[in-house]
């Protein structure tokens, strides 16, 4: 059996919530599957504290309802759709309040396969920019490498929302990014 | 797929979290979570009355020390402070409560007008 | 064990504690009527102390701690009561007068005929010292809530939903999502 990534793990079905003989299974899932959801929550909130707990709630949640989980496959769809609709919930909450406080956290060391680091620190903070939705459909797409039906799944939205916000979120990105570092190829 | 959008894919890409998180995660599930008491069960316990009345009582009175010795002095702070405490606690707790409900309350209305 | 319904009310007077305190004191007559009341007042050093009591080593204490660093009191006001019409609109009038004059503005009203409890919350603007006003009103409950000087509420909400009430489930009960298959 292997899942996205191609960590072999192994699922045990039990009527019970992973009984402690299950949690070396366990830690092989999150091991397997960490980078996924901490990536998808600090690209979304930008804010490495904040999606570290975010993350570990995840998997929390996963723990407790891991004997809903069919398969694999469901597994993935299961943490994308949990970690996306918390990252957005958590956005909500924090812009509930006036006065919020600016976290100047200092961005992480990313690797770039030889790209240009400035421009995908720069690329990263725009994306962290835009609307909630539209941010988890950009960051959906390209991190997880998603089909706009399979996003449209995974956020309970239309099919035609997901193609519009990532075709507008796309242009709004260019033309920032245009201002901020000068033009780039198309 | 465009140069912005391989941009996008290396900007994007997954990230590992800080080192210890799988052992984070699993420390936290082997740990049965405390069933919480509600607040308000938090907030009765400490306002039957006459405990009321102490504790009510007990904060006007603690304005009220005599002068006694460094030692009573230390041991009678020690209780004011405590009492204070939790008494801060309590009010923390209930405002923190009705802030929450009210967020609540004006994200699920948000939810079903989305949902239309 | 009966619910409580918490109303909170923040009048800025003038007169109780710190100068920029609401004036609830019309509300201790409530106490007698009320079958569970919560009545806190803490400001000056009385404050102080009790922050300095606050353990770093305990995760909830340790957040109030966090939250409460930049206050200068804080007042709670809480009845509830066993029957409906224990206190009356006037007592809910006085007290928003105080916070529809200047320097208050009010950012949430919530109207819930659903569970009968109403709620507003207010900020004060009109001070570099800050404060926030949180006014909730049921048929069996009153709750008002004073904060002087400085406070993230988006904190101090968070508290409120760790602190002894659950948060909302993230998926509904018998819902099955079931994986997505690639279209191209």
């Amino acid at each position: 059996m292997s899942v996205a990534g191609g960590t072999a793990i192994r699922i045990e079905e039990d009527p019970e919530p992973a009984a402690q003989g299950e949690i070396p299974a366990f830690a092989d899932i999150v091991r397997g599957h960490q980078a996924m959801v901490f990536g998808l929550a600090y690209h979304f909130l930008h804010d490495r504290g904040l999606a570290e707990e975010l993350a570990q709630e995840v998997f929390l949640e996963l723990f407790r309802q891991f004997d809903r989980i069919e398969s694999p496959a469901h597994l993935v769809f299961w943490l994308r759709k949990v970690a996306s609709r918390r990252c957005i919930d958590q956005i909500r909450r924090r812009s509930f309040w006036p006065k919020l406080r600016l976290d100047e956290v200092p961005e992480p060391a990313m690797k770039t396969d030889g790209r240009d680091p400035m421009l995908s620190r720069a690329l990263a903070r725009l994306v962290a920019s835009l609307p909630e939705k539209p941010r988890m459909v950009v960051i959906l797409r390209y991190q997880e490498d998603l089909a706009p039906a399979e996003i449209a799944q995974v956020l309970d939205m239309p099919v035609a929302t997901v193609k519009s916000h990532l075709q507008r979120s796309l242009d709004m990105l260019r033309d920032k990014l245009a201002r901020t570092v000068g033009e780039i190829a198309i | 797929m465009s140069h912005l959008e391989d941009e996008l894919k290396t900007a994007l890409r997954r990230m590992e979290p800080p080192a210890g998180f799988a052992e984070r995660v699993l420390e936290r599930a082997k740990t049965p979570a405390l069933p919480e008491p509600a607040w308000w069960e938090s907030l009765a316990v400490l306002l039957r009355p006459p405990r009321l009345q102490w504790v009510a009582l007990s904060v006007v009175m603690s304005l009220m020390i005599p002068a006694a010795g460094v030692y009573r002095r230390e041991r009678q702070e020690r209780v004011e402070g405590e009492r204070a405490k939790q008494q801060l606690m309590i009010a923390v707790r209930v405002a923190g409560n009705k802030l929450h409900r009210v967020q609540q309350k004006v994200l699920e209305m948000g939810r079903m007008d989305t949902r239309i | 064990m009966k619910m409580l319904r918490i109303l909170t009310l923040c009048m800025v007077v003038g007169t109780a504690g710190y100068g920029q305190a609401l004036d609830l004191k019309h509300l201790d007559k409530l106490s007698e009527k009320a079958s569970e009341t919560a009545d806190v007042t803490l400001d000056g050093s009385l404050l102080k102390l009790a922050a300095k009591f606050l353990s770093a080593d305990d995760p909830d204490e340790a957040k109030v701690k966090k939250v409460v660093a930049q206050l200068k009191g804080i007042y709670v006001k809480s009845f509830e009561f066993e029957k409906e019409g224990a206190y009356a609109e006037s007592d809910i009038a006085s007290i928003r007068k105080q916070l529809q004059s200047p320097g208050w503005s009010r950012i949430v009203s919530v109207v819930s005929k659903k569970d009968g409890e109403n709620a507003e919350i207010y900020l004060r603007t009109g001070s570099p010292e800050g404060g926030v006003a949180i006014l909730c009103a049921g048929a069996k409950a009153l709750t008002v809530v004073n904060i002087v000087g400085k406070i993230d509420l988006e904190e101090l909400s968070d508290l409120g939903g760790k602190m002894g009430v659950p948060e909302l489930e993230i998926e509904k009960p018998g819902e099955k999502p079931k994986p997505p298959k690639k279209d191209d």
